[in-house]
């Protein structure tokens, strides 16, 4: 139905510009046409044709001349003639030759931007279902985290009450409460673990050298990642920034690169301008995700090691900087990150 | 006043048979099983063929004929020499051309009979059609090649294909007036 309802729109539009096109290519043509054929213009010529014939009667010996001159105009005469007598026909065919081609090129032109709706729309839903894909992966995700904690606890409580009910020693009973206690610490880590949007505050932007965030960074963090080694390979860029913000955001491409790094590797940062690139020696991040990796809970781990909105969050950080989070580049031997700072008045 | 009231409607009809009556060409049965046709003079002053034929255009008279038969005249009033120059093509192929100094002749020789076709005696039925164009094919062309030139580029001198396409395909001489006559005509 809404096909049809396309091409019902297409055609009448089609036609629309066809028929305006038409009442403009008449007036233009019938007007070129009259001027071609005005009418002094023909007694002019009628005029010029008579007075050669009264000159050889004046002057006979100039009668040849005045014979060249009279058919040389008479042609022309006639050949106005010719097309006075076949203005109708003429302006038809050429209005209808105009007009077929406008057709034919607005048709086409119609036909493409439909094709190119159909397209678009087909891509959205595409998209629309890779979303749905992924919020039904970590919903899977999710449950499958917290019900290995639960279904734990509710083991070792069925043991406690069995424990109770056949008059165990104090100290089993006391063992398997604890080990309730302990999944349900998990759980409670769990839960805390995973990173929100809602618990990201506003950037407090100040002055900030950002070869001094960097060098903390790979000193707090030296130990961070046992299989990773931070380097700073150094330059100066002079930025508005938070400084815990931005730590944050090089602790989520730190842990995201510890990930990406199978036995030993590093994470290598360097400052230019106004930016700073983190790269580091993992496997890099499969073609397929690329286009999406920002999108919150997209992520290559297994369930279990990651909600998949590290990358999501800090982009946000990064827009509300003024600047931008972006995937500079990414191979088998390795994925950039380049952070970039806006131009901000830190006020 | 009452009796041309009375008159006024039956003239009214009668008109038109009248004129028709006077366009009416005679058919002559000759020699050999030959139909000519004789055109009417009439023919030559209605207002539209009047005007035509002093324009210094050749005007063409294409006869059709059936059951199997045609042919043409053509006449073109040379303004400078002010003479008709006029031509006759019968349908056994016989060219007859002329140069005519008077309208008093011209009216005879056109309505001098023109070979039409052959029948089978004893008797004919003969079904003309006579179409009536403001210029020859060779002036069409003329006005053709002069204004695809026209289209053209000033420098090279040769038209567009395109503006030559469409008025090679338009400059048709478009039939000014056209009749229509049946008749019976008995044979020797």
């Amino acid at each position: 139905m809404r096909g049809w309802r396309s091409i019902a729109v297409v055609v009448l539009a089609v036609c629309g510009a066809t028929l305006l096109f038409w009442l403009l290519v008449h007036q233009v043509s019938a007007l070129w046409m009259d001027v071609a054929l005005r009418a002094d213009v023909r007694q002019a010529l009628q005029q010029s044709v008579d007075d050669q014939k009264k000159l050889r009667v004046l002057d006979a010996n100039g009668s040849a001349e005045y014979r060249r001159h009279f058919e040389e105009t008479s042609r022309l005469l006639h050949r106005l003639d010719v097309l006075r007598m076949s203005r109708e026909q003429m302006l038809q065919r050429f209005e209808v030759m105009l007009v077929g081609l406008f057709a034919v090129a607005a048709s086409l032109i119609a036909m493409s931007i439909v094709v190119r709706g159909n397209r678009g729309r087909a891509r959205e839903r595409s998209q629309y279902l890779d979303r749905i894909a992924d919020l039904q992966e970590i919903e899977r995700r999710r449950a499958h985290e917290t019900r290995g904690p639960l279904t734990a606890a509710r083991l070792e409580l069925e043991r406690a009450d069995d424990a109770i009910a056949r008059g165990a020693p104090q100290q089993e009973i006391a063992a398997a409460l604890g080990s309730v206690g302990d999944e349900l610490e998990r759980l409670s880590r769990l839960t805390h673990r995973q990173p929100s949007f809602a618990a990201i505050g506003a950037p407090v932007l100040r002055p900030t050298s950002l070869a001094e965030v960097v060098k903390e960074f790979c000193t707090t963090f030296a130990n961070a990642w046992p299989n990773v080694a931070l380097r700073f390979e150094g330059g100066e860029a002079r930025v508005c920034a938070d400084r815990d913000l931005v730590r944050q955001v090089l602790v989520n491409l730190c842990t995201n690169s510890a990930m990406a790094i199978a036995e030993k590797g590093s994470v290598t940062f360097t400052i230019a301008r106004n930016a700073l690139d983190v790269a580091d020696t993992g496997s890099g991040i499969p073609e397929s995700l690329r286009a999406r990796v920002f999108d919150p809970y997209v992520t290559t781990r297994r369930i279990g090691e990651g909600t998949g909105l590290g990358l999501a969050i800090s982009r946000k950080i990064m827009l509300e900087h003024g600047g931008d989070l972006q995937l500079a580049g990414s191979t088998t031997s390795g994925t950039t990150f380049r952070l970039t700072f806006g131009e901000m008045d830190c006020n | 006043m009452g009796a041309l009231n009375r008159v006024a409607p039956l003239l009214l009809f009668l008109a038109p048979l009248l004129i028709r009556a006077q366009t009416r060409p005679t058919f002559i049965a000759q020699p050999g099983r030959v139909i000519a046709i004789a055109l009417p003079v009439s023919l030559l002053n209605d207002s539209g063929i009047a005007r035509q034929l002093g324009s210094g255009l050749t005007t063409v008279f294409l006869l059709a004929a059936k059951p199997r038969g045609s042919a043409r005249v053509d006449i073109r009033f040379d303004v400078w020499d002010e003479v008709w120059i006029v031509r006759r093509l019968d349908f056994d192929g016989h060219d007859e051309r002329q140069r005519i100094t008077s309208r008093d002749a011209l009216e005879k020789w056109w309505s001098s009979p023109l070979r039409l076709l052959t029948g089978d005696p004893p008797h004919v039925s003969v079904d003309v059609t006579l179409t009536v164009l403001p210029f020859s094919a060779a002036e069409s062309e003329d006005a053709r090649a002069w204004i695809s030139k026209s289209a053209g580029s000033a420098e090279s001198g040769r038209g567009s294909p395109l503006v030559a396409a469409v008025i090679g395909t338009t400059l048709n001489a478009k039939p000014i007036r056209s009749y229509r006559w049946q008749s019976e005509v008995q044979l020797k």
